[in-house]
């Protein structure tokens, strides 16, 4: 969970004194890093998909790839988040989530911060506000309350069935970086409809375009997925897919995620696997649904495997992760 | 107010310091190395927003590449597809900039965050402190050249007190040769001194030694100059216009004929001046002509006794046949061989406590000196020199030595240098202020080798020159090849295109590597000054010179030749007086030996007289013509005698 022990930054500080202010007994914890989760909820797993491309999932070769072909995409969308246990009131974790997003925007081959919408920069401080005593001078209501500079977010709101988390630490702390996904997530969503508002040009958008129906349903985005923590082919078509040469794409299929907007969805190879994983240069394409799913896929495969060059190195994740992708992240790293 | 170029960065690896900041720009901005800017500090300090000055000295490039080896995978190996990629990794364009100035300057903090901008003129004149003596009242601005960058142009000033003294003195500049920036420079900043220097501090003039080639031959005959040197001189408020007053100074050949010179060509003759010493002027300097093995205290003391007993008095002596009154060296010459014929008839080893064996070797030294510096000093004894007492404001003297022997240029430098001191002591030169111009101190005043007078007297002016208002403005091809004394001594040092080989020595190891880089690399026409006032270097661009270059002056007026004696004399007395003629020439020399003529043209030269036929006439000595032999008739016998048998 603890990912590295850094001094606190200037925002932890300025938190912890407050919170020793305000909440008489909270104590400072030194040395916390960047957290995440310990465990997913969900596991991996197989999902069978509706193929909308043919009858059977198959390998295809991207037609018109070579050196000279030339990316549509005219900006980049990612996201970054960043969680901090910084204190505890008695056991009971106090975090600090900082979630950011941003549009870079390609402007004769180099990247830009989109100057319609400014990048997306939010730090507020998580706690189970249950198992806090009240906090003084606490503003506002709800789980958006101002606490001195920042917002707070009651991570120890009930359940649907109304049941409240367990006062255990861990689970509460999960609930904090759950929660701060969710707002990273939120910020993303809320940058891509702004552009596809706009309708400039197609969208980079690392990760689902599946929670916001409005970038589900415009042609401007597409979502490439780099974690294939859920594979929506099984049997015959998982060989396939784990088959693919580089270059090579998988038919198009509909994934249709619970309560997110229905997509167009395949596999890509974009580097060649061989010595390496059987995931290793694999992503996952998504675009709304379309009336020539396989003209439209080659034209957004091309795309993508376009922007393989220059390589996302020294990234770990370089083999599924375009530059742009990379450029944005950088750019968040230093803002946040 | 211009836009910010640029941000200031500090990390705790590379952080600021009250000295020097770092700062990124956008990859397309204006800045370079040399380039100044400045810094608005995001703070008031007392109430005041700081001010930093800047002079980038340090540029660096990188993208967020990790390792190269990550572009040639990216792409395949193939340079080429490079150019195919659809984003151009991130760059950044990071600069070091040493501190030029902190306003306020106290505490003398490090550089704080702030905004970086180019800096405008009024900035330049701020960063540089040019502002203190630029203001009314001061103006002691004289300009050097204009420094440019990113649409910036900026006239830069040397302060005059700094550059002639009294407060610092002295220029040195280096370069390699070949490229004519050190003469080039030297001709336009004097053009720029004698157009700025202040009225009020007196007259100025200079002495130039013209050591190699034509360079310092046409100062008075225009150049060619292009626009942009036009509008180099209109911002730089000198009129682009050749000296109008030179003199020229040059000995005679060895033969006597034609004087030793580059400008020796009839159409330039007008403003050349022989340049002729006689005994008493060379007995003065002899050391300078003697090696170190001569010199002892016996032979100084024999050349002291002649000196003062001998030269230009009436000496008689009972061991002498005969009064001598020596005023040359045929004279002296004819002394002491009077004085050995005395000693041997006596056989004596000694005379006047002077050892035989001393007055020999200083018989032989001596005598000698008219044959090693034949043209310049002459047995006759006659002088013609600078016009010492009598030099003018802002007017250039040019001594050529270019082709003379080294014994002869030493001795040039070492009198004409010691006389120009002894004037200004006395301040009685004719001018308040004498810059003085010597090139090839790598061979004037190395650092190395023997002690030699030259090196003696320019080390002297480079101490003391200051205070006499003496100016030694110096030039070298490697500057750590020359004596420290001289160049540490230079307030003022101009540096144009430098070898790479000199540019490692130590003396260069203040430098930043970019700023070597570009002193290795810097155009005809660009220098880089170092002044009191500046505390970083600065690249400036002065314009070409408005007189005529070396290589075109001798192609247009090219040198004369071997000539005759006649049509040397006529090439000579012509510029005083253009009636004179080759057959008016020849029938007044007619009778008269090589050396009389020579004699009369160079006492008329020296006396430029009004009527020069008759002067140069009455030099010769009188001879009366010849009467053609006549036998006395015998008188005609009008008749036969009557007994003479032969008789008709």
């Amino acid at each position: 969970m603890l990912v590295s022990s850094p001094s606190p930054d200037s925002a932890s500080r300025a938190a912890i004194r407050l919170l020793k202010e305000w909440l008489p007994g909270a104590s400072a914890v030194e040395g916390s890093g960047d957290l995440e989760l310990s465990s997913r909820a969900d596991q991996p797993q197989l999902i069978s998909a509706e193929i909308v491309e043919g009858k059977t999932l198959r390998a295809v070769k991207v037609p018109g790839v070579d050196r000279t072909t030339i990316s549509g995409f005219g900006a980049f969308l990612d996201g970054t988040q960043k969680v901090r246990l910084i204190g505890r009131h008695y056991g009971v974790p106090i975090v600090l989530g900082t979630t950011s997003a941003a549009v870079r925007v390609r402007v004769n081959r180099r990247l830009v911060t989109w100057g319609h919408q400014p990048p997306r920069l939010e730090r507020k401080l998580y706690l189970p506000l249950k198992y806090l005593p009240p906090l003084t001078e606490t503003l506002g209501a709800g789980s958006q309350r101002k606490y001195g500079q920042f917002q707070v977010v009651d991570t120890s709101i009930p359940d649907a069935s109304g049941a409240y988390p367990s006062e255990h630490p861990t689970v509460l702390l999960e609930r904090a970086i759950r929660a701060v996904d969710r707002q990273r997530d939120a910020l993303e969503d809320e940058l891509a409809e702004a552009w596809c508002a706009r309708g400039e040009a197609p969208l980079f958008i690392d990760g689902s375009i599946t929670r916001s129906p409005h970038a589900a349903a415009s042609a401007n985005a597409i979502g490439v997925i780099k974690s294939h923590f859920t594979l929506y082919v099984e049997g015959e078509a998982l060989r396939t897919v784990v088959g693919l040469a580089k270059g090579e794409r998988s038919s198009v299929f509909q994934v249709t995620p619970k309560s997110r907007s229905a997509v167009m969805s395949w596999y890509l190879r974009q580097r060649d696997p061989e010595g390496h994983d059987v995931l290793w240069g694999l992503v996952r394409v998504e675009m709304s649904r379309c009336d020539n799913p396989t003209e439209r896929a080659d034209e957004i495969s091309r795309w993508v495997l376009a922007e393989t060059s220059p390589l996302a190195l020294p990234d770990g994740r370089w083999d599924k992760m375009s530059y742009g992708i990379r450029d944005v992240e950088e750019f968040l790293r230093a803002i946040s | 107010m211009t836009e910010a170029l640029g941000r200031i960065v500090a990390t705790e690896r590379k952080p600021n310091t009250p000295h020097e900041f770092h700062f990124w720009t956008a990859i397309d901005s204006p800045v370079g190395i040399g380039t100044i800017v400045r810094v608005d500090g995001a703070n008031p300090m007392d109430g005041q927003i700081p001010h930093i000055y800047g002079i980038v000295v340090e540029g660096f490039s990188y993208t967020d590449l990790q390792s190269p080896m990550h572009d040639v995978l990216g792409h395949d190996g193939l340079p080429t597809m490079a150019g195919y990629a659809a984003t151009e990794r991130a760059e950044i364009r990071l600069y070091t900039a040493a501190v030029l100035r902190q306003i306020p300057e106290e505490p003398l903090q490090p550089v704080p965050m702030g905004q970086v901008f180019l800096a405008e003129e009024a900035d330049v004149q701020v960063a540089l402190r040019m502002d203190s003596y630029l203001r009314e009242g001061a103006n002691t601005g004289i300009p050097i050249g204009v420094y440019r960058a990113g649409g910036t142009e900026a006239v830069i000033y040397l302060d005059a007190d700094f550059l002639l003294g009294p407060e610092a003195a002295h220029l040195n500049i280096t370069g390699v040769s070949g490229l004519a920036t050190k003469t080039s420079a030297v001709e336009w900043l004097l053009a720029s001194m004698f157009r700025h220097f202040p009225e009020d501090k007196g007259s100025i003039a200079a002495v130039c030694f013209n050591v190699k080639g034509p360079d310092l031959c046409y100062l008075d005959q225009p150049g060619k100059l292009e626009k942009s040197d036009e509008a180099l001189y209109e911002k730089l408020d000198v009129e682009p216009k050749p000296f109008q007053k030179v003199e020229y100074f040059a000995p005679y050949n060895a033969k006597g004929l034609a004087l030793n010179t580059f400008r020796n060509n009839e159409a330039l003759l007008d403003n050349v001046t022989p340049l002729t010493w006689g005994l008493r002027e060379v007995l003065q300097f002899a050391e300078v002509l003697l090696n170190r093995d001569d010199i002892d205290a016996k032979a100084d003391a024999l050349i002291d006794f002649i000196v003062q007993n001998v030269v230009d008095k009436e000496f008689s002596d009972p061991l002498l046949s005969k009064k001598h009154t020596v005023q040359s060296f045929a004279d002296l010459d004819a002394w002491f061989r009077d004085v050995l014929r005395g000693m041997e008839q006596k056989d004596g080893e000694s005379w006047r406590t002077h050892h035989v064996a001393t007055i020999r070797k200083m018989r032989n030294r001596l005598s000698n000196i008219s044959t090693r510096c034949a043209g310049l000093v002459t047995d006759s004894g006659a002088v013609s020199d600078l016009p010492f007492g009598s030099f003018e404001d802002r007017t250039v003297y040019v001594v050529d030595v270019a082709n003379l022997e080294e014994d002869a240029q030493d001795l040039i430098f070492a009198r004409i240098v010691s006389k120009l001191r002894e004037h200004l002591e006395r301040r009685d030169l004719g001018v308040k202020h004498l810059v003085v111009f010597v090139d090839e101190l790598n061979k004037y005043a190395p650092g190395d080798g023997p002690d030699t007078y030259v090196r003696k007297m320019l080390l002297d002016i480079a101490e003391r020159g200051r205070y006499l208002g003496l100016v030694l403005f110096s030039a070298q091809q490697f500057r750590s090849q020359v004596h420290r004394r001289v160049v540490g001594n230079s307030g003022t040092s101009l540096f144009g295109r430098m070898d790479p080989d000199e540019l490692s020595t130590p003396g260069y190891a203040v430098l930043s590597p970019a700023t070597r880089t570009k002193l290795a690399t810097l155009e005809k026409g660009q220098l880089m000054i170092r002044h009191p006032h500046f505390t970083q270097p600065i690249f400036v661009r002065f314009p070409r010179p408005a007189v005529m270059q070396g290589r075109e002056g001798s192609e247009r007026y090219p040198q004369a030749g071997d000539v005759s004696l006649d049509a040397a004399i006529l090439r000579a007395l012509r510029p005083l007086d253009p009636a004179i003629t080759l057959p008016w020439v020849q029938e007044i020399t007619a009778l008269f030996t090589q050396e009389e003529v020579i004699r009369a043209r160079n006492a008329t030269l020296l006396a430029r007289p009004e009527n020069v036929k008759a002067y140069f006439s009455a030099q010769f000595r009188k001879i009366i013509p010849a009467q053609p032999a006549t036998r006395p008739m015998a008188a005609s016998i009008k008749s036969a005698p009557e007994n003479d048998p032969y008789g008709f």
